[in-house]
């Protein structure tokens, strides 16, 4: 099949790449990046594994294709560290104990980080409704709320 | 946030004197798993790798005509068509589902595969399997376990042989007269019966006697990846997989077995594993090694969400008729129950279990339990957290409530009261030894969701619930090695995989045995050629077991620089202590040997001393079964059946909770896995056996949506043998949550719940309401 070439910014830095046009996001950035820290855990946008920041708003980049992301910006779980250290929502994921398998992880911060973009003291409710489109399987959430409201709050005091 | 610990500051020391276990302390591979770093089968690539798009038997029943696959060789791109008459030589065991790759005359359930299509690209291997041509004769297929009972059923299949069960014992040990299938052909794979005393008699002595039936969905795991597995076959005879498993050394043994290769020429990889609950054992393997095998090249086998749905192993539906006796003081009399566990198209349905769990939570003179693992047309089932055992508990923990509400009696009183404990009997005569069922229900009567009752109660439509679950856990040896390394560092090698957190509990036990700060220790799973064996990451036995073996392994290591500390400190071993990262003499710190010279002294060239290596080896013997309570606080919309769960708490005992951290993370995730059955989670199939619901949109999950934080309580009653007095953790926790959401709606409502998942339809049924 014929490529197509799109360029991106993604994580920062702009890219050319050359996609098939059928290609997903998801695995434009796994397969041709070679960025697989986004995860795909059904491949028809009801799991939220795969979720990235385009523009700065979250989608499901299993669901997108390729060429809809060219000549914008792209963030994946691999651009939230800087300078050498973890985002402080990757932190308080650790801290808390709020992931197990990891599968629905670099999704989850992703969406997490986001919300606390667009929201900086979000409510507990405001959480639960905000990550409702990324199933975890393994933690039942409780430790996952206390992440993103420890990150909120780090963020908040200026961490 | 309502979560919590009550049983212990876990800071500093405790009052056991310990300084790293107990403590809640964050996982050795987090910064890994936050960053994405963590590399999962579907991240790795091998030169020259092929993928794997697989042909599912579009009938539940039907016989294979032909298949003709001229087609899809055709397709540029498409390096090779397996089926079953292109597979190499293997040990084909047509009884297990595990044992038999391609079928080559007959398809036994929806989805069963059939062959597969090899390519280099993923999407030319997918546009090419639809090109096979597959002629098939439908026949008759079996769907209902109850009705397959039956003599003049249709058979499922020809008859079983040689059904191989160790799978199903990797995850709880229970011991019976079993029956396997004989005499006439039946469709009933096995059977098995718990009595004692005299039932009739016990029933004629109570005041009251319930009897309901009780129905319970067949649900998927759900781990969010799905089955992944690489097989890779060199010339020389060596076989190496690595796929995401709960069970390397399991799947070892069996493709050994399978194509007749020396268990030592087998490298299993257990790549971390994105969820399990008991459906990542060993499944795919066999199938992805033959075509690496037929190939010779390697082979990745990446399920779609659809076909990990259709063609994995979820957790059978259930029916039991269930019958008790009680007496107005609320003493249970008699128990009476039948199980019948829909098995799928092979055995493996987890019926013992069950039997043992139903009549295995209350003292009761006079039981008479009977279960049956029932084959169908459908998907084989596979274990999932506490295999078969919320099953059961539906149904005896919704008869408790129901007693208790006749007789007017307190459901949490009328609990305690039956309770088992240490000495009384199960099913199959065993005696318990040490268990904390008693202790979770003080407990669970002191948290906030059970605090608010009353008050809550007196809100229209609002209502709590309560429920007890168990798990009686697997056995199985266990090692592990610890190395002292030239700067002091010690490194733990295991076998088991890490799904949980376990490796960072055999951090805790090595630093609490040296005496040292945790970032001494690092802690690593092998593969099967290079770790020390241990049994599958199952029956919620890791840490119990290979954290046995992790802490003898730290002690042999101390007791070998005891003993060449001999000369140098002129005590006896009896005499020295390890802290502050040496070995040093009772009473006089300064007479001490650093661990760091020790691994001097034992590496450098021409150093006096061995290789410091500690090696731990365990027989596990004793179960140490957990038990949980749990209670729910649910609001019903009576208009349109909907349920609202507004709290969640969960007391659960750990023995000794080496992590409370990780402990309190099983807790929440088994319990909301345990709502999720009880509210939505569901395989739904048509008539003809076809799953209607494959994919994540109508098999629905549990979302943070309908999770309110569960409320944690960690109840520590110590187990005779688990390091530091620790039992199984992981399963208890998804056991009571369907009778604890029933037994809340019929609080709420007063509409009795028999089968879940609750849906709003069923809701509104039971109301009158439809
Ligand atoms: S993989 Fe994209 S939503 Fe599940
Ligand atoms: S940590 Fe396993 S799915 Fe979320």
């Amino acid at each position: 099949m014929p490529r197509q070439l799109i360029s991106l910014t993604i994580n920062g830095r702009e890219r050319e790449v050359a996609v098939e046009p059928h290609w997903t996001l998801l695995e434009t950035v796994r397969e041709a990046l070679d960025l697989t820290g986004s995860k795909e855990g059904c491949g028809t946008g009801d799991c939220g594994a795969c979720t990235m920041s385009v523009d700065g708003r979250i989608v499901t980049s299993c669901l997108m294709l390729a060429p809809q992301v060219n000549g914008r910006q792209v963030t994946t779980i691999e651009g939230l560290q800087s300078n050498g250290s973890l985002d402080p929502v990757q932190q308080a994921f650790i801290d808390t104990g709020g992931l197990q398998c990891g599968y629905c992880i670099p999704g989850m911060i992703v969406a997490a980080r986001n919300l606390i973009d667009d929201n900086p003291s979000p409510t507990l409710d405001q959480i639960r409704e905000g990550l409702a489109g990324n199933l975890c399987r393994c933690t039942g959430y409780t430790k996952i709320y206390e992440a993103v409201e420890l990150a909120a709050e780090r963020i908040r005091g200026g961490a | 946030m309502a979560q919590e610990t009550k049983v212990r500051e876990s800071t500093g020391t405790d009052a056991n004197g310990h300084t790293a276990v107990g403590q809640r302390v964050t996982r050795l591979d987090g910064a890994a798993k936050v960053t994405g770093k963590t590399v999962y089968a579907d991240d790795m690539k091998m030169p020259g790798m092929l993928h794997t798009s697989v042909l599912y038997a579009p009938h539940a029943h039907a016989r294979i005509k032909s298949l003709d696959t001229a087609k899809a060789r055709a397709v540029p791109g498409v390096h090779a068509v397996i089926t079953a008459a292109d597979l190499p030589d293997y040990n084909r065991k047509d009884s297990n589902r595990t044992g038999l790759i391609f079928p080559d005359k007959e398809v036994l359930f929806f989805g069963q595969p059939v062959a597969a299509v090899l390519s280099e690209d993923p999407h030319v291997a997918a546009e090419a399997v639809e090109l096979i041509e597959a002629e098939f004769e439908p026949l008759p297929a079996v769907l209902d376990a109850v009705a397959a009972m039956e003599k003049d059923s249709p058979l499922v299949r020809d008859p079983l042989h040689d059904v191989d069960r160790s799978e199903e014992r990797g995850h709880v040990s229970v011991e019976t007269k079993e029956t396997e299938q004989e005499g006439e052909p039946s469709n009933i794979a096995s059977s098995a019966p718990f009595e004692r005393g005299d039932v009739a008699a016990g029933f004629a002595e109570a005041d009251i006697v319930i009897e309901r039936t009780w129905r319970s969905a067949m649900v998927h795991q759900s781990y969010i990846e799905p089955h992944a597995t690489i097989a890779d076959y060199d010339i020389s005879g060596e076989l190496s997989v690595w796929t995401s498993t709960q069970a390397p050394f399991y799947i070892r043994d069996e493709l050994a077995q399978a194509f007749g290769i020396p268990e030592n020429r087998i490298r299993i990889t257990a790549t971390e594993v994105g969820g399990g609950f008991g459906g990542k054992i060993y499944l795919t393997e066999l199938m992805v090694a033959a075509l690496a095998i037929a190939v010779k090249r390697p082979v990745k086998y990446i399920m779609s969400r659809k076909d990990d749905m259709l063609a994995a192993t979820p957790a059978p539906f259930a029916h039991i008729e269930l019958k008790t006796g009680m007496k107005r003081d609320g003493t249970l009399t008699a128990l009476q129950a039948r199980l019948i566990y829909d098995s799928g198209a092979f055995p493996g349905a987890p019926m013992l279990p069950g039997c043992m769990l139903i009549g295995g939570y209350y003292r009761c003179d006079n039981i008479d339990i009977k279960g049956y693992e029932v084959l169908t047309n459908k998907v084989s089932v596979g274990a999932l957290r506490a295999p078969g055992a919320h099953n059961a508990t539906f149904a005896i923990e919704s008869h408790m409530d129901i007693m208790a509400k006749e007789l007017g009696l307190d459901p949490l009183e009328m609990r305690l009261k039956n309770a088992v404990a240490e000495g009384d009997l199960m099913p199959n005569g065993q005696t318990y030894p040490a268990i904390g069922l008693r202790e979770c229900l003080e407990a669970i009567a002191d948290s906030d969701v059970w605090r608010r009752r009353r008050e809550v109660e007196a809100t229209p439509n609002r209502g709590i619930g309560l429920a007890v679950g168990g798990w009686l856990g697997g056995l199985q040896p266990a090692s592990a090695i610890v190395c002292l390394n030239p700067d002091g560092t010690l490194n733990v090698t295991v076998g088991s995989a890490d799904i949980t957190g376990t490796n960072t509990s055999f951090q805790q036990i090595t630093a609490e045995v040296l005496n040292v700060p945790l970032d001494m220790v690092n802690v690593e799973t092998g593969d099967t050629k290079t770790a020390p064996y241990a049994g599958m990451s199952a029956g919620s036995k890791t840490v119990y077991t290979v954290g046995r073996a992790v802490k003898a392994a730290a002690e042999d290591l101390k007791q070998q620089m005891f003993e060449l500390a001999m000369k140098r400190l002129e005590v006896e071993p009896e005499d020295m202590e390890v802290a502050n990262c040496q070995v040093q003499v009772k009473g006089a710190p300064d007479r001490a040997m650093t661990f760091k010279r020790f691994g001097k002294l034992s590496t450098n060239f021409g150093a006096p001393f061995p290789v410091i290596v500690g090696r731990g080896s365990i027989a596990a013997r004793k179960t140490a079964p957990g038990f949980t309570a749990q209670a729910a606080d649910v609001e019903v919309d009576p208009d349109t059946g909907d349920v609202t769960l507004h709290g969640y708490a969960i007391a659960q005992d750990a023995g000794f909770a080496i992590n409370p951290l990780s402990v309190e993370g099983q807790m929440q995730g088994g319990a909301s896995q345990g709502i999720g059955i009880a509210l939505w989670e569901e395989m739904r199939y048509d008539e003809d056996g076809r799953l209607l619901n494959p994919n994540l949109l109508d098999y629905r999950l549990p979302t943070s949506r309908d999770l309110p934080p569960i409320e944690t309580i960690i109840v520590e009653v110590p187990s005779e043998e688990g390091p530091f007095g620790a039992r199984i953790v992981g399963e208890p926790s998804i056991v009571a949550g369907p009778a604890a959401i029933g037994n809340a709606i019929d609080s709420a409502v007063g509409a009795r719940q028999h089968e879940v998942p609750i849906t709003p339809e069923r809701l509104l049924r039971s109301m009158g309401k439809l």
